[in-house]
């Protein structure tokens, strides 16, 4: 007796052509390339996609231009001295003394020590914070999508813009926060938030969270609508907790999306400028500096132009790292969506 | 009552006029248009108004009216701390210049004095600078010792060097050329709220005579009134710091090298000097013991002190006479009872010379800036349009101009503009001008070395914030300093 064919047989049966049609398409592929000699490897696969390679190059040659060249030129400069007192064409070979330089000098540790918890700090509360956002608006309740708008302001805010209010909200005299302070009783004079050299960093740093925590709640809201709502379901009348459901369902569906937003995050945090440039200018006595601000100090301050450019391939090979980590993550996300 | 302050001040600055002779070249000696021997405000008052000037008909001996050509120009304009009146002046100096030179396609560029240099200096390293450039008078030397200018001097433009202040063109001249010609001068003033000094206990009438007396005030304000007493200024990268920091290091017989002295040399370094270290304690008493001065000043800037003072909050600062019209343009702002507030501050507003040191040294910044032309090779395009960069800076170091662009808050670069028409409005107008024109005898240029931008904006800075935040002690902070100064000048 024969079996009624239904809809999802006759899609698997299109299915299974369509990959037949492909794998003809690669053998005739691998044909011209085996009766080609001299095109083999790397070579063979880039002529094998020159169609592709042509639609890309136009990007290929700016990415070289804006990008490829500074890397370049910033690396060659890096081996070099650039008095203050000189043109830069003026610039004498010196090898690695540059990086022996930062590598010895007290502030470079300093500074780096200011890098890592800037940015460790602003990248893990930002991110805790925009999860626990995401995870609350992720309910239906009335007006969630008005404090969703109003919660992701921060982000939009233009940055040079946010730190002189915040600079003013900190202000150690005339600060809002210190007059409130003040006014109910609660401190006899305002509170030195970005003028005392242990509190500088940590008020920066709650500036840089308010500003990313949007980005991170907006990410993970993204990615909680990917949870299956059938597992959840199905959990609920398998009797697990809130915490269990969180743990063991939502929680290892949003390790990808979670990965991605921390990693760019701290690329992020990691060449954060504007904010403590507008607000302290690296100071009180250094003590806000990360590497950024103190490469932007050496270079256009003090006409280092070797030293700050050894300092931005420091930086440029830690970011690079997490850019490592970043495409890594991506590839298990893709691996993950691929997979059977 | 401050005509008495000013009296006396300027009879015991007698002294000063010898001073003022370091602050000219041999040459200058020659016939200056006006006679800087005589200095005071009544000799000041004397030569206003006393001729006329055809700015138009100078300019056009020195390029045709009817010229055709382009000019990029970057310039150190008005920002947030300078009154409205100066904002107009500015509007109308490019308006009569595209009037005068209507074939000129001038595309000009205001910069703030804070982002001029690192935008400049960036630019050049692009071949991407303007023809012509108007930078603080701290920048000339730099760009200058490293080739970027080409040689500028007052004769280029229809004028002659005795028509500027001879310390102005030191700061334009480098192994004996010039390289710029100065358009303005300042030298500011102290100013004190009455009403609070007399809340205080002290005499309303009465500038502190000496920087021990500014921190003595300072902590009778605040322990009386529980306000800020003196408006200490310690930002780093701000022009605001060194003009404010080293009147009083230089009162106290301290310096970065000799350049207070008649014939500096610049060979010794002098951060480290128990005079310079006395001016430094003195800041970090008032900043760390008294706790009398705004704890903001780690990263206040002048224009964070003028609301302060104008909401009585502050006793003393020292700026110049413009911010008179910038308190008169703040208090146009405020509303109800703020706006009252406002107006007693203002009426209490007293203008004195600035303290002297222990030895009765008074000093003051002889600041200012100066108008350069770029060679062609780091401009962008490769060609500098040097009759129609000379028509502007003509024009800009004109008598007229360089008087007007200065109207509110400094001096015109151009002596000649003291006698101008435009001084004698101008000294009736702006309040407490006296004051100021009676400093510029006092006035100290900054070191004419390529090194004194990172030294006055960053290493003395650093210094300061080393010294009051505890990050080390007034000794370590000195010593590190000079140090850093040391390390500069030897190439590292």
């Amino acid at each position: 007796m024969m079996q009624p064919v239904g809809p999802e047989k006759i899609r698997f049966v299109q299915k299974k052509q369509r990959h037949a049609t492909v794998t003809i398409v690669t053998c005739k592929a691998e044909a011209r390339r085996r009766l080609q000699p001299g095109r083999s490897g790397v070579l063979g696969k880039i002529w094998k996609h020159r169609a592709d390679y042509a639609y890309v190059l136009p990007a290929i040659a700016v990415m070289l231009v804006v990008i490829a060249y500074p890397i370049y030129y910033t690396i060659e400069l890096s081996f070099f001295k650039t008095p203050p007192g000189l043109q830069l064409r003026d610039k004498t070979f010196i090898g690695f003394d540059n990086y022996a330089t930062i590598l010895t000098s007290e502030l470079f540790w300093r500074v780096t020590w200011n890098t890592l918890v800037w940015t460790l700090g602003s990248t893990l509360i930002a991110f805790v914070l925009g999860f626990a956002t995401a995870l609350a608006l992720h309910r239906e309740f009335v007006g969630r999508s008005l404090l969703r708008a109003i919660l992701i302001i921060p982000w939009v805010i233009s940055a040079v813009a946010a730190s002189y209010i915040w600079k003013w909200i900190y202000h150690s005299d005339f600060g809002i926060i210190g007059a409130v302070l003040v006014g109910l009783g609660l401190a006899d004079r305002p509170p030195n938030f970005i003028d005392s050299v242990s509190t500088v960093l940590p008020s920066l740093i709650v500036v840089n969270i308010w500003r990313e925590f949007p980005f991170a709640m907006i990410m993970m809201m993204a990615g909680l609508q990917t949870v299956p709502e059938q597992l959840l379901r199905a959990a609920r009348v398998d009797g697990a907790s809130a915490w269990q459901r969180f743990w063991h369902v939502t929680f290892p569906h949003l390790r990808n999306v979670s990965t991605v937003t921390i990693l760019l995050l701290a690329v992020a945090n990691f060449n954060s400028f504007i904010i403590p440039w507008i607000m302290t200018g690296g100071g009180p006595s250094n003590a806000s500096h990360i590497w950024i601000t103190h490469i932007y100090e050496l270079a256009f301050g003090r006409q280092r132009w070797g030293v700050a450019s050894a300092y931005s391939v420091l930086l440029f090979l830690t970011l690079m790292t997490l850019g490592y980590f970043y495409v890594r993550a991506l590839s298990g996300n893709e691996r993950q969506e691929g997979s059977p | 009552m401050t005509r008495i302050t000013l009296g006396s001040a300027v009879l015991r600055g007698t002294v000063a006029t010898a001073l003022m002779a370091s602050l000219m070249s041999t040459s200058a000696l020659g016939a200056p248009p006006v006679d800087l021997s005589k200095w005071s405000p009544e000799y000041v008052r004397s030569i206003a108004g006393t001729q006329d000037f055809d700015t138009a008909a100078d300019c056009a001996k020195v390029t045709p009216l009817d010229y055709k050509g382009r000019l990029t120009f970057w310039y150190q304009g008005v920002f947030e701390g300078d009154p409205d009146l100066l904002r107009q002046y500015y509007k109308d100096f490019f308006e009569t210049f595209r009037k005068t030179y209507p074939n000129i396609q001038l595309e000009e560029q205001a910069l703030t004095y804070n982002d001029l240099l690192d935008k400049f200096r960036t630019a050049l390293l692009g071949n991407a600078a303007p023809m012509a450039v108007r930078l603080q008078i701290l920048g000339g030397t730099e760009f200058a010792s490293k080739g970027y200018l080409e040689p500028l001097k007052p004769e280029d433009v229809g004028y002659s060097t005795d028509d500027f202040w001879p310390g102005a063109m030191k700061a334009v001249t480098w192994e004996g050329v010039s390289y710029g010609i100065p358009t303005n001068n300042e030298t500011m003033a102290f100013i004190w709220n009455a009403d609070i000094f007399k809340r205080a206990g002290l005499d309303p009438d009465k500038a502190p005579a000496t920087w021990d007396d500014v921190v003595k005030y300072s902590k009778q304000i605040h322990d009386k009134l529980g306000i800020a007493g003196y408006g200490l200024v310690a930002r780093k990268n701000a022009g605001n710091t060194p003009y404010r920091f080293m009147p009083q290091l230089w009162a106290y017989g301290g310096g970065v090298f000799d350049e207070a002295t008649a014939n500096p040399t610049y060979e010794q370094v002098n951060l480290d000097s128990p005079q310079s270290k006395a001016a430094l304690q003195a800041s970090y008493d008032m900043y760390v013991r008294d706790k009398s001065v705004p704890v903001s000043a780690l990263t206040n800037q002048q224009a964070d002190n003028q609301p302060l003072f104008l909401a009585g909050q502050l006793g003393m600062m020292i700026s110049h006479p413009s911010d008179y019209d910038v308190m008169l343009d703040l208090q146009k702002k405020a509303t109800g009872a703020d706006k009252d507030k406002a107006q007693t501050v203002i009426d209490n507003m007293r203008y004195g010379l600035i303290p002297t040191g222990p030895d009765g040294k008074r000093a003051v910044v002889f600041g200012g800036s100066n108008i350069h032309i770029l060679k062609p090779e780091y401009v962008e395009g490769g060609k500098v349009d040097e009759p129609a960069a000379k028509a502007i800076i003509c024009m800009w170091t004109s008598p007229e101009w360089s008087l007007k662009m200065a109207y509110a808050g400094s001096n015109p670069g151009n002596l000649n503009g003291f006698k101008t028409k435009w001084m004698k409005e101008r000294l009736d107008n702006i309040k407490f001008l006296d004051v100021t024109t009676s400093m510029l005898p006092y006035g100290i240029p900054f070191p004419a070395l390529p090194q004194a931008p990172e030294i006055m904006n960053i290493i003395v800075p650093d210094m300061l914030q080393n010294a009051l935040t505890g990050a080390m002690t007034v000794d370590e902070a000195a010593d590190d300093a000079a140090k850093r100064v040391r390390d500069l000048m030897g190439g590292l």
